[in-house]
């Protein structure tokens, strides 16, 4: 952890001068490296760029895109920079810090990052169970021969075990993760590119879906998607020439929970204090970076691949005490008008599931004052990384 | 479980022993010599004292229910729903959390004592599993 704030030399010196992204659906009917070109296309036009202007390219270990397959199909001549990070959907904002870390070494100029998936309709995360093993799992240091062959073998499942102790040891209630899944759904409504825009969501409704994994009922769970989204990052001095406002990259931190255990996902399930995220200790060393506390964050985009998972960062970010997030999403306080407004183009629940992608692009869409359901006065945002097994965040702040 | 279950990989080079020993009738774990902490996921080196003195110790496979979810949902075919999945904690390793599999949808309480048993997957490798103590 970093102990002295001077020691970050990263503060608002990079920022996002252009973002893109394509259409959210069930079945895009196109590769994944066509959806990734569009997004990078379309970043690169709003930040009124050219393919020769990128110098770098950094995805998600997960991508089945690489940066050099991506860079022939857009045509880049001059790709000298190129990284992979992660786990999964911890990478958009551990993206963030490659491509500072690129360009304030002289690496690069000027990098792109995306995330593009057939969720959906090719490669599904939420597990059917078709990306595993038939006969023998696990080994070769995954730890995942603990697990799997019990039948635990997906995130959700992974999610409903953490679900489940938080309800014992705080009394979360099965209201207040439904008021997680109803605040991105009126996020949505109202956000027309949103998977779930035409689609309300009620108590009765929440209630009345299937169970999944109990205690975690169908709308706990975020979309599967097919879909990409690119963002352009460079210098803040070089972005204040372009098209559009720059969105200043003020601070970014992994994190990893003191509770020290291998493998991925799975092994979380088994630590001493299971809903204790790397989140924490992330925020720890955010504020520090970036300058400010949670106090001074006016949105948040939370990676909300389940309800609980939003639940837990407003506690591990610092916006209340530790077991007090449900308590603060059923409050209000999450949803439009509220004093901490998440997920405000829907999120990964309603708007649809870019692996944490969207959700930086939605940032910066608030922080120009360009997004469909526009939170009035919004200078600062928080957005988080995948919550397992470490975590990931940045700050986003508008340009004075 | 099914008739066609998932096999635990047994030949990994820090796991092993804990199959092997499954299939004696004994559950073991990882733990420090040194500092007495207990290790899992098993490692050879000891990330709280940073010594590599570390060995497999047996349980006496008593526990208590630390976190359960009833799986509705189906996705794999290896496991017909519903089944249930259990986090148990070792009353001699309290750092120990070992995960059991349950058919069906059994009524179940916080920290409730459970014991282990051994299963014997058809022409496989043993898995110890967790059923409420007797």
């Amino acid at each position: 952890m970093l102990d002295d704030e001077t020691a970050f030399l990263g503060r608002d010196k990079c920022a996002v001068a252009g973002i893109g992204q394509t259409a959210f659906s069930r079945d895009s009917g196109r590769s994944v490296l066509s959806l990734a070109t569009e997004a990078s296309l379309a970043a690169l036009a709003d930040a009124g760029l050219s393919v020769d202007d990128i110098d770098g390219i950094v995805r998600a270990d997960v991508d089945t895109v690489t940066p050099y397959s991506l860079a022939a199909a857009l045509g880049v001549n001059n790709l000298s920079y190129w990284g992979d990070t992660g786990p999964g959907g911890v990478a958009p904002c551990m993206m963030m810090g490659l491509a500072i870390g690129a360009i304030l070494s002289g690496q690069a100029k000027t990098v792109l990052a995306f995330r593009s998936l057939n969720g959906r309709s090719e490669a599904r995360l939420g597990g059917s169970g078709k990306n595993l093993g038939v006969e023998t799992v696990g080994g070769l240091g995954t730890n995942d021969e603990y697990y799997l062959p019990y039948g635990l073998m997906s995130a959700g499942q992974t999610f409903a075990l953490m679900t489940r102790r938080h309800m014992l040891d705080y009394g979360t209630t099965e209201e207040q993760l439904a008021s997680v899944a109803i605040a991105c759904r009126e996020h949505a409504n109202q956000t027309p590119h949103a998977q779930m825009q035409a689609k309300p969501l009620s108590l009765d409704d929440y209630m009345a879906a299937r169970m999944i994994s109990t205690p975690l009922r169908l709308f706990d769970f975020c979309l599967e998607s097919d879909g990409a989204c690119a963002v352009v990052i460079t210098s803040a001095e070089r972005a204040r020439d372009l098209r559009k406002p720059p969105v200043l990259i003020s601070g970014v931190a992994g994190g990893a929970p003191p509770d020290r255990r291998t493998g991925m996902m799975f092994p979380v399930v088994t630590r001493n204090d299971m809903t204790d995220l790397g989140g924490r200790r992330a925020g720890e060393t955010l504020w520090k970076r970036a300058g400010i506390g949670p106090s001074e964050i006016d949105i948040a985009q939370l990676y909300d691949c389940f309800t609980i998972s939003v639940i837990l960062q407003l506690e591990a970010y610092g916006f209340c005490a530790r077991g007090e997030g449900g308590p603060f999403a059923a409050s209000g306080a999450i949803r439009q008008g509220g004093a901490l407004p998440i997920n405000t183009g829907g999120g990964h629940l309603s708007e649809g599931y870019v692996h944490g992608m969207n959700h930086i692009v939605q940032a910066v869409r608030q922080l120009r004052g360009e997004a469909d359901m526009q939170i009035e006065g919004a200078e600062t945002c928080l957005v988080t990384g995948g919550p397992l097994p470490v975590g990931s965040s940045v700050v986003f702040r508008k340009a004075a | 479980m099914s008739a066609h279950p998932l096999f635990p990989t047994v030949t990994d080079r820090e796991t092993h022993e804990f199959f092997e020993a499954a299939a004696e009738g004994r559950l073991v774990f990882r733990a420090c010599n040194a500092c007495d902490h207990a290790l899992h996921p098993p490692t050879a080196h000891c990330p709280y004292c940073g010594g590599w003195n570390t060995a497999w110790r047996q349980s006496k496979g008593a526990g208590k229910l630390h976190s359960w979810t009833t799986v509705t949902h189906q996705i794999h075919p290896a496991f017909p729903t519903p089944y249930t999945l259990v986090v148990v904690e070792l009353d001699d390793a309290p750092e120990v959390r070992l995960m059991g599999h349950l058919d069906g949808a059994p009524e179940l309480v916080a920290e409730m004592p459970m014991e282990v048993w051994f299963q014997a997957l058809p022409d496989g490798p043993t898995l110890p599993q967790w059923r409420p103590a007797a």
